[in-house]
């Protein structure tokens, strides 16, 4: 369970996140709006990668504290960039990655085949096109298989087929004990497999609700 | 495959840097063409004598290797400060910085990875420089070469921990090489100037013995230690 409390972040004059309350699940929550509304603001402050200017995250029962490597092996995140060094090969970023997290000696290869990238392996991260890039930065999030995961965008840039490889990898990671939130203004593909949904609107939570049965609606899917 | 320790963690991501820069070629090749280039100028600074050895007039042998000294150090100072500010650049392309923050890594482990593929760039110079200078300068490189060399990678170690800490800093702002200069280059005058007085001993003809005793030597060490440990440590609230 992620929890937020009076969640709020500026940026100079600009309110980001304005007193964001939230209790996320288990399952795979879809973060829908605008550009703008602060879906990335809010998945960068749940990652532990920027501090709020007040208000609380906690994940489970513990305040998220970045500091803490239990935290960081738990979590897989995907930002609006690749995250790759574009000088290495997909499979050396992989590599290391898989090698800083003690993930066993076929994750590359594996991860590599869910997301559809086994044949890039050896292609040097920065010569990928920005739908590829997009590809193996989800996979680079799921490589040590993490309890909680944040993808920021994940479909932007993809075509249909890239589109369907990155679904597929996201349903096969899903699972008991797993919590995903998936960031996107475009919510169709999310709405498809998302167990619940968050709109927000600059910086505020206007919609949140379940799309399982007998979950809170509220929700236009 | 079970997770690497804290030492593997860090000598992997010091591989990586050191195969970033194999491929990119983007932060030693200007570090050795800055150094080629002003240790050239320098050599014609100082006249020659009919023998070929570097003089000014009236100065003695003693004021000469304190000038040669301040060339060495000056020289070595600036290239690093070149290729240090450089060190978060990778990671900055792709976001690659946000990966690096969420590996279950101690920051002091962060670190110490770019201090140690910084430590390389800048011995890697010193290699390129120590010949160049011995040639151009004509000295002697024989007795006091192993001292010598100590007293590099002793001023090594504090210049590499400062110049990674701020070049953390300095990677945050847009015009990081402006900014790295100024932010270090107050932190390692102690550094710097022990490492020129301690050259000028030994070009002068001082031996290993005389290294040791000198006042600047201990002084040389307390600062490396200082740097070291307070850089490892602040590095982490830099990120954050």
């Amino acid at each position: 369970m992620i929890e937020t409390r009076a969640l709020t972040v500026v940026y100079g004059r600009t309110v980001a996140l304005d007193g964001i309350d939230l209790s996320i699940g288990e399952g795979i929550t879809g973060l829908f709006g605008q550009n703008g509304s602060g879906k990335s603001t809010l998945l960068r402050v749940l990652a532990g990668l920027l501090r709020p200017r007040s208000g609380m995250v906690t994940i489970g029962d513990a305040p998220l504290d970045l500091r803490d490597e239990r935290f960081r092996r738990r979590l897989g995140y995907a930002g609006h960039d690749s995250g790759l060094y574009p000088h290495l090969t997909v499979g050396e970023n992989l590599d290391l990655f898989s090698s800083l997290y003690g993930c066993p000696e076929d994750a590359t290869d594996t991860i590599l085949e869910r997301v559809r990238l086994a044949d890039r392996k050896d292609a040097r991260a920065g010569e990928l096109s920005a739908g590829l890039k997009r590809r193996a930065a989800v996979a680079r999030a799921l490589l040590h298989d993490p309890d909680i995961l944040l993808l920021d965008e994940p479909y932007a840039n993809l075509d249909d087929d890239g589109a369907a490889a990155i679904t597929a990898a996201i349903e096969s990671w899903r699972g008991p004990g797993k919590t995903g939130i998936v960031a996107t203004h475009g919510a169709k593909r999310v709405k498809a497999y998302a167990d619940a949904g968050v709109i927000l609107t600059r910086g505020t939570v206007t919609v949140a609700g379940s799309y399982r049965p007998g979950g809170k609606r509220g929700l236009d899917g | 495959m079970g997770e690497p320790g804290f030492v593997a963690k860090t000598l992997l991501l010091t591989r990586k840097d050191l195969r970033i820069e194999m491929r990119a070629r983007d932060t030693l090749v200007p570090m050795l063409a800055f150094t080629f280039a002003v240790t050239l100028l320098l050599a014609f600074t100082l006249p020659t004598t009919g023998d070929n050895e570097r003089a000014i007039a009236g100065a003695s042998a003693t004021t000469v290797a304190d000038v040669l000294a301040g060339f060495f150090w000056i020289t070595i100072l600036f290239a690093g400060l070149v290729g240090f500010a450089r060190t978060f650049e990778t990671e900055q392309a792709e976001g690659a910085i946000d990966s690096l923050l969420l590996v279950p890594l101690d920051r002091s482990g962060l670190f110490l990875a770019k201090a140690l593929a910084n430590l390389t760039f800048i011995v890697i110079v010193e290699a390129f420089l120590l010949p160049l200078f011995v040639l151009l300068f004509t000295l002697d490189a024989g007795p006091g070469l192993v001292p010598l060399v100590l007293v590099i990678l002793l001023v090594d170690v504090g210049f590499v921990a400062v110049g990674t800490l701020f070049a953390s800093v300095a990677a945050q702002t847009s015009s990081r090489e402006l900014i790295l200069p100024v932010l270090a280059l107050p932190a390692l005058i102690p550094v710097f100037i022990a490492g020129v007085d301690l050259t000028s001993d030994l070009i002068a003809g001082g031996s290993f013995g005389t290294l040791v005793e000198a006042g600047w030597f201990g002084v040389l060490i307390a600062f490396d230690v200082i740097l070291g440990i307070t850089a490892a440590l602040v590095f982490e609230f830099v990120l954050e």
